[in-house]
């Protein structure tokens, strides 16, 4: 698992860590299952406090986006977390709003914006599919 | 938590009349990690020398383990690591002769296997001598002596000043795997706050000889925003009257606003000062909470 660390952004790190994994499940770089290495591992590889990584696993396993089992390490959950019925859409607007004021300072509109996901989501199902290939 | 470390009311100064330190009281529980953070000047140096029992305090105590640490200082140093910010190593000695006497002064506390584990690391020759070794490379002799008999309390004043990214970094992997393997307290004064972000853990920030912020560094960095507001007459002074306001200052033609709270709560709060337009407002990364906290005049 690559993760990359930025200790002056604006994220505090374990919010870095925890949106990394969550973005990695939903693109399908890590799938129900897989196993994910210890917190004092991590805290190594990515020199970052074991407490800090710890926080983020423990924050994700509570959204059930990864599961610890006893003697056997953390694990991806088998079932995807059902999305918070409030706190999800308001963050796809704030993304959207992102979207758009990119478009808008390159001089470009709603159309190529629109088109501009439709591409995003074309090359995600392409790497899906390749990484899908791949792990038969 | 027991606690390792204990400072209460602490004053030192060293000229008549002006206080480095004016009344700093924390304590540290074990396993804690502690990033001492402030000025040049703020008195980090000065509270670190009190906790080894090197200065004594003018009012106040100091408590190390549960003992002030001048009352036995041989029993205190087995259990603490200290890397001083102006560590003097014997420059005639060999790193191997200078292990073998620190070996001899925590018998049977050395553990040979980290000693060998932290050369390899930081691709020390046993055999140079201390006067040949490049700034780096004395400081990571220090870190490695103040390491290897595994002390509970490890004390690290400003270790990686003037050192280079990757020498800097080499030192941040030591930290972590000592924090991994034996769960050490951990004080440590550094003005590199990326390091301070990488190491986690708690932040105590020292302005003015006293303590201006005691926090998670997680609370800090979410719990703590910066509103920008155009200047206006007396707007300062109404900021700074206002519950949750931690410092205002004028900076680049606007004022800078510290307040305790998240980014859209604060903005709503300011938003009425400001005629009802909305008011920038963010979380903000260590360093600039640093700069905002302590910098500029006030």
């Amino acid at each position: 698992m690559q993760l990359f660390i930025n200790p002056a952004g604006e994220l505090s790190i374990y919010r870095q860590i925890m949106r990394q994994i969550t973005e990695a499940i939903a693109g399908g770089r890590l799938k129900p299952g897989d196993k994910l290495p210890s917190h004092r591992d991590l805290a190594e590889q990515i020199v970052v406090a074991p407490l800090t990584i710890k926080k983020a696993y423990d924050e994700l396993e509570s959204g059930g986006f990864i599961e610890t089992q006893r003697g056997r390490g953390t694990f991806v959950a088998e079932s995807a977390p059902r999305p918070d019925a409030v706190e999800a859409p308001a963050q796809l607007k704030a993304a959207a709003r992102n979207l758009l004021a990119q478009a808008y300072l390159s001089g470009l509109g709603m159309r190529e914006a629109t088109a501009a996901l439709r591409d995003a989501e074309r090359e995600m199902a392409n790497e899906r599919r390749l990484r899908e290939k791949e792990s038969q | 938590m027991k606690t390792v470390l204990e400072f209460d009311n602490i004053h030192r100064s060293y000229k008549v009349g002006t206080e480095v330190l004016a009344g700093i009281t924390f304590r540290m529980g074990e396993g804690e990690v502690l990033g001492l953070l402030g000025r040049n000047g703020a008195g980090k140096s000065t509270l670190i020398r009190i906790a080894m029992g090197l200065l004594v305090p003018h009012q106040g105590s100091v408590r190390v383990f549960g003992t002030p640490p001048t009352v036995d200082p041989v029993a205190v140093r087995r259990r603490i690591g200290y890397v001083a910010e102006d560590q003097v190593l014997p420059p005639a000695a060999t790193i191997a002769e200078l292990i073998a006497f620190h070996k001899m002064l925590f018998a049977p506390k050395w553990d040979t296997t980290l000693e060998a584990d932290l050369l390899d690391r930081f691709s020390l020759q046993r055999g140079e001598k201390i006067k040949n070794l490049s700034k780096g490379q004395a400081r990571q002799v220090a870190l490695l002596c103040a390491l290897c008999h595994r002390p509970e309390l490890l004390i690290l004043d400003e270790p990686t000043g003037g050192l280079d990214p990757a020498t800097r970094r080499e030192f941040l992997e030591a930290s972590i795997q000592l924090l991994n393997r034996e769960g050490s307290a951990i004080l440590f004064s550094s003005h590199h706050m990326g390091d301070v972000e990488r190491l986690g853990g708690r932040i105590v920030l020292l302005d003015k000889g006293k303590v201006a912020l005691d926090d998670d560094l997680d609370n800090l960095r979410e719990g703590i925003s910066i509103a920008f507001l155009p200047l206006a007459a007396g707007r300062q002074q109404a900021l700074a009257a206002m519950s949750g306001c931690l410092r205002v200052r004028e900076a680049a033609g606007e004022l800078h606003a510290i307040f305790r709270g998240e980014p859209n709560a604060v903005a709503a709060r300011l938003s009425q000062m400001n005629g009802g337009l909305p008011v920038r407002c963010g979380q903000a990364p260590l360093e600039e909470l640093f700069v905002e906290m302590v910098g500029g005049r006030q």
